[in-house]
């Protein structure tokens, strides 16, 4: 074994969501040396981003580069052609091949958000006016108790704005689901939901106790879902209100 | 090296009994009781089932017949694939035995008992292994996709690979997850992957050899009218509009239909201004030649992954006192739409769950996309979700009470542009959703207004993977997010009988029947689940 299949056999890598199961494990270090030889020889005509120039094509959706491993595909290209005289050695190939195949995979998978998010746009004031009238939060929620410090506690922006938006409730919490049941001539049940579907609703009462009752024409459930007016706020807010409560809620270190 | 082993030799020298018969044309034109023949039962896609010995005065009696688990074995280093792999797969049942899959496998299963006729593994060289829609049969030979791009040809009768042939491209990252459908001589076969910008398109092959016959890119013809929805030649011919979807067939007009999937770069369309031609369009096909006929797009720009794959489901309608050749689809956008499937005019237009992302229809019946709820970088307040109103699983239309039905998802998620991806040449994704909240639903909807004519609240359900099945026993068979397997009255959308699974179900019911003892068959996690009128 040569020390090129060598560097193959440990390149290889296990089924990843897309593409091959031999698809090339990136070397960082090397990717990084990659870059530099891309610099010098190659970015004048496929550009800064590898993604192609009027002058060269787009290097990353290149089936020669999605095919290589480790250089074997582009090591080729180089020698040949007006636009390719440029020779480099074997240990400059396999840099560049890193550098080639770790733009393809940051590409491949960049529906993953990488760095901050810059979510706060909206305008602080209109969003307090929001709070306190038209979006009724102040009528659970206020700036000094619950949500004080808030933009500290939940951080980066962009979770704070996700947290408004789709609050969730804790397990075990304050301020649980509750239902009522109420079956005619029988004294209604009364609790916290634990489970309902179509044909069952189980719940836990006062006591304690766990309850399933079957539902049916003569049975009536009543939820109580504390979060029910966030979700009917999710058809009356509009982007500029979403992002206006958001600069608000960012005061509130 | 690749191959395909059977998992099952010692029980395959005692098959001597099984009648692993063979299929031809004529049934997959006129569909038998006995058999589930093709994906979608029948060519319609209605999923509509003419058996009634099982009905809805007796649904209550129906009893579980038995359960299969489909036993991958050792996953990837049994031969690809994940062994707890939820079953999405719809069977067919051709001759008393029914072959359904998980990415990577294929089982053969006595229709009658549940039991293990054999087993196929196919060791994967890669690829998402996100499904697989199901088999297609033609004489005794079944055919089936593997993530890994290929179609792979099996022996009927003891899963012994005959041959395989490339389809798509792995190293693109391209993948192959759908149900091959047989046209005439034809293997329809489609193609998935959207993680880099590649285009999308349908093929047919040959069944005895497997050879391409044609091949039907997503995009048009360079110059054409349609080739101006696009800023240049690069952006649509790297514009995915993948083929995931169920294919249909009309044999009258000989025209296959079929939807597309979303543009790339999926989320950043800001350097693909236009409507993106033919991605997110419901499209018809001439199956024999590849070249299209029409097509109509249920999201033109779309920047929200709303694939319009979900089935262009035919049947048979009257508008306005008229019979006429009708196609409907419940697209992912959360819009329900009728065709005339002759030529893809536009009859009814309508949202089947709430959306927020359209200023209205243009004049060809199609939404026109609000550009301020395309992605952003602050975010933008969209409904439906990334998920959409609905999704794969298939939905169905019943003759018999007039009704299409679906799944409906009511979800509301925040799409992100992300900046660091924002270039002069944006690829791959370049965003996506984050979060939100949902609330599932069965609806009914008639056709001829779009109306809804009921709608069966999934409480406790936010979201539901249920593909649908309709008889002419006047039931509706789906399931539920808490694991129960449910029949409806399907005029009334009654409850009239349930049973509660050791999952939710995951795949789309199926029905035929045998011995005179109709079988109606689930897919819930890992086991199929058939339950009989009368299991003596």
């Amino acid at each position: 074994m040569n020390i090129f299949s060598i560097q193959l056999f440990l390149a290889v890598i296990l089924a990843a969501q897309a593409g091959p199961s031999e698809r090339q494990r990136v070397d960082n270090a090397a990717a990084d040396r990659g870059k530099l030889v891309y610099t010098q020889y190659c970015i004048n005509c496929h550009g800064s981003t590898a993604k192609g120039t009027d002058r060269g094509p787009d290097l990353i959706r290149s089936a020669i580069v999605l095919r290589d491993r480790l250089g074997n595909g582009i090591r080729p290209a180089f020698g040949k052609g007006a636009d390719h005289q440029a020779t480099l050695t074997d240990e400059q190939l396999v840099d560049l091949s890193h550098f080639l195949h770790q733009r393809i995979e940051s590409t491949a998978s960049n529906r993953n958000a990488r760095g901050t998010l810059n979510v706060v746009t909206g305008n602080a004031e209109a969003g307090r006016v929001y709070f306190n009238g038209a979006g009724k939060c102040s009528t659970c929620h206020s700036p000094t108790g619950d949500l004080a410090g808030i933009a500290t506690r939940v951080s980066p922006p962009v979770n704070l704005q996700q947290r408004f938006l789709f609050p969730a409730l804790t397990r075990g919490g304050p301020n649980p689901v509750e239902v009522t049941v109420s079956v005619a001539g029988v004294k209604p049940i009364s609790g916290t939901l634990v489970r309902i579907d179509t044909f069952f609703v189980s719940l836990r009462d006062a006591s304690g106790e766990y309850q399933t009752i079957r539902r049916g024409s003569d049975v009536k459930v009543e939820v109580r879902d504390p979060l029910a007016v966030h979700h009917e706020l999710l058809d009356q807010y509009t982007d500029a209100d979403m992002h206006n409560i958001l600069a608000y809620l960012e005061t509130l270190k | 090296m690749r191959s395909l082993r059977n998992a099952s030799l010692v029980m395959l020298l005692s098959l001597s009994l099984y009648a692993q018969g063979t299929l031809d044309n004529a049934i997959l034109l006129r569909p038998t009781a006995d058999s589930w023949p093709m994906h979608n039962g029948d060519y319609s896609g209605r999923r509509f089932s003419s058996l009634s010995r099982l009905n809805a005065g007796n649904v209550n009696s129906m009893t579980l017949a038995w359960v299969h688990r489909a036993n991958a074995g050792g996953g990837q280093a049994g031969g690809g694939g994940n062994p707890a792999f939820p079953i999405k797969s719809t069977p067919v049942v051709v001759n008393g035995v029914l072959y359904v899959t998980i990415p990577d496998h294929v089982w053969a299963i006595d229709a009658r008992t549940g039991s293990e006729i054999w087993h196929s593994t196919w060791r994967s060289r890669g690829g998402w292994h996100i499904s697989n829609r199901g088999v297609a049969i033609l004489g005794d030979t079944v055919y089936v996709e593997t993530p890994d791009c290929s179609l792979v040809a099996l022996n009927i009768r003891d899963g012994r690979e005959k041959w395989r042939r490339e389809i798509c491209d792995l190293e693109q990252f391209y993948y192959a997850s759908t149900a091959p459908l047989i046209v005439k001589n034809h293997v329809i076969v489609g193609v998935s992957g959207d993680d880099l910008d590649i285009p999308g398109y349908l093929e047919a092959r040959d069944p005895e050899s497997g050879d391409l016959q044609w091949r039907w890119y997503t995009y048009p013809e360079p110059g054409s009218a349609e080739s101006k929805t696009w800023p240049n030649e690069e952006a649509m011919k790297h514009g995915g509009g993948m083929t995931w979807g169920a294919s249909t067939y009309d044999p009258d007009l000989n025209l296959l239909y079929f939807g597309t999937g979303n543009p790339q770069p999926v989320i950043n369309g800001r350097k693909r201004q236009g409507d993106n031609l033919f991605t997110e369009s419901i499209v018809a096909v001439n199956p024999d030649t590849g070249k299209m006929v029409w097509y109509f797009q249920p999201s033109p720009h779309d920047t929200h992954d709303w694939d319009a794959n979900q089935t262009p489901v035919l049947f048979e309608g009257e508008i306005n006192g008229q019979p006429r050749k009708l196609l409907a689809q419940a697209s992912r956008n959360g819009w329900f739409f009728v065709l005339d499937r002759t030529n893809g005019k536009n009859i009814v237009t309508s949202e089947y769950v709430k959306t927020n992302w359209t200023k209205g229809l243009d004049a060809k019946g199609q939404p026109i996309p609000d550009s301020a709820k395309e992605p952003q970088i602050d975010g933008a307040l969209v409904s439906p979700n990334q998920g959409g109103g609905a999704n794969w699983p298939p939905p169905s239309f019943s003759p018999s009470t007039g009704l299409f039905y679906t799944q409906a998802t009511r979800a509301f998620s925040v799409y992100y542009l992300y900046e660091n991806e924002n270039d002069e040449k944006p690829q791959g994704w370049g965003g996506n959703d984050r979060g939100g909240w949902s609330e599932a639903m069965l609806r009914a909807i008639d056709y001829k207004t779009g109306k809804i004519k009921w709608s069966h609240p999934w409480d406790g359900s936010s979201n539901v993977r249920s593909g649908l099945l309709t008889t002419a026993g006047n039931l509706l068979f789906a399931g539920d997010a808490s694991a129960n397997f449910v029949a409806f009255n399907a005029t009334t959308g009654e409850t009239l009988w349930h049973s509660r699974l050791h999952a939710s179900v995951t795949n789309a019911p199926i029905t035929y029947e045998l011995d005179g003892v109709p079988y109606v068959v689930v897919g819930a996690g890992d086991s199929l689940y058939a339950f009989a009128l009368t299991a003596r």
